[in-house]
């Protein structure tokens, strides 16, 4: 005889189980853990090279990476603690995948980046036990992106536009683009950046201490 | 060789393990229809979802059991005004008082809503 078992529980309980664990033990040691989301292409890993270059804190970095050790090998180039997840076609990070990789840096950082894997769906989805979310998109792949992919630009806690330098090249709706935002997270953070110029790159390292800082105030 | 895997896949193994840990504890000898509420906000396609759950499920006591798909609309409400309306163009900011104190009540669902299953006979009644 069949039955019906009424069950009504997150699909995701047991990784968002270990998001939580983890987030707990980073409010313990006072560490602030950032998610760097955006797509293939739009400039994470250079903007990561260009905030490891002496800011005020102590930083680390978990690469999420499909295949190949290309980002790792760039990072590691810069002297910071970097560990490496290949997802061998896996399209996110998970909480569990985190949990291993800590496991491999140092204890006494300030703030762990973890480079996402490229893509705007999935990563959006599951919850790491970081601090904030952080959307990146460069003004190369046009003004329509947070309509798109709403759920990410709704969770991020800043946007941060990209390659700047190439606004007079490429066809990019600004009004469009912060315009979607605003409505979408009215609350986020908003920088334009060019990592390779180093435009902007300054704001971006005084949002990630003055989030340090908050976080450390509040735990303290 | 592992290929790229859908947005959907991903979902599916994590609804796959949770339903096969849930069938070792519970003495289930078969599942035969497991329902799924997905909120609209997680970008789920309902066929991609079901195709992926298909494929995960072969050699499983999952295996041949229908996948049912309830989509969760999406809804916000505003803290300031108390309206509420259902735009994934305005997840945060109010389109009647224009305030940002916004917040999303429905649309991020990933539930396990409930599963048809057929028990062990010495298993009934042990939870």
């Amino acid at each position: 005889m069949p039955r019906l078992v009424e069950i009504r529980k997150s699909v995701m309980e047991a990784d968002e189980e270990i998001a939580r664990r983890l987030r707990n033990m980073l409010d313990r040691r006072g560490v602030l853990m950032l998610n760097l989301i955006g797509s293939p292409g739009s400039g994470k890993t250079t903007l990561l090279e260009r905030s490891l270059i002496d800011p005020p804190f102590r930083s680390a970095v978990i690469e999420g990476d499909v295949e190949t050790t290309r980002d790792l090998d760039r990072i590691k180039a810069t002297g910071v603690p970097v560990v490496q997840i290949n997802t061998h076609g896996g399209c996110h990070l998970e909480a569990n995948l985190i949990e291993r990789a800590l496991e491999r840096l140092p204890e006494d950082v300030d703030v762990i980046f973890i480079e996402n894997v490229g893509n705007l769906v999935c990563p959006a989805e599951f919850y790491l036990g970081e601090d904030h979310k952080v959307a990146i998109c460069s003004v190369a792949e046009g003004g329509d992106k947070p309509l798109k992919y709403p759920n990410l630009f709704h969770q991020a806690s800043a946007v941060v536009l990209t390659k700047v330098d190439l606004k007079p090249y490429v066809p990019f709706d600004e009004v469009t683009f912060w315009g979607d935002v605003d409505k979408l997270n009215p609350k986020a953070a908003r920088l334009e950046v060019s990592a390779i110029k180093g435009e902007g790159i300054s704001k971006w390292i005084d949002l990630v201490g003055g989030w340090l800082c908050a976080k450390r105030e509040r735990g303290s | 060789m592992v290929g790229w895997k859908m947005h959907e896949m991903s979902l599916v193994e994590a609804l796959m393990d949770t339903l096969l840990e849930m069938q070792r504890r519970q003495g289930w000898s078969k599942v035969s229809r497991v329902t799924l509420k997905v909120g609209k906000l997680r970008q789920v396609v309902p066929e991609v979802m079901v195709f992926c759950f298909e494929a995960a499920s072969k050699g499983t006591p999952v295996e041949g059991a229908s996948l049912e798909i309830e989509e969760v609309p999406l809804a916000s409400r505003c803290t300031r005004c108390g309206e509420e309306w259902s735009d994934s163009e305005s997840l945060g900011l109010c389109p009647f008082c224009g305030s940002a104190d916004v917040e999303l009540i429905q649309g991020m669902e990933l539930l396990l809503e409930s599963v048809e299953v057929e028990l062990d006979g010495a298993e009934i009644g042990r939870n």
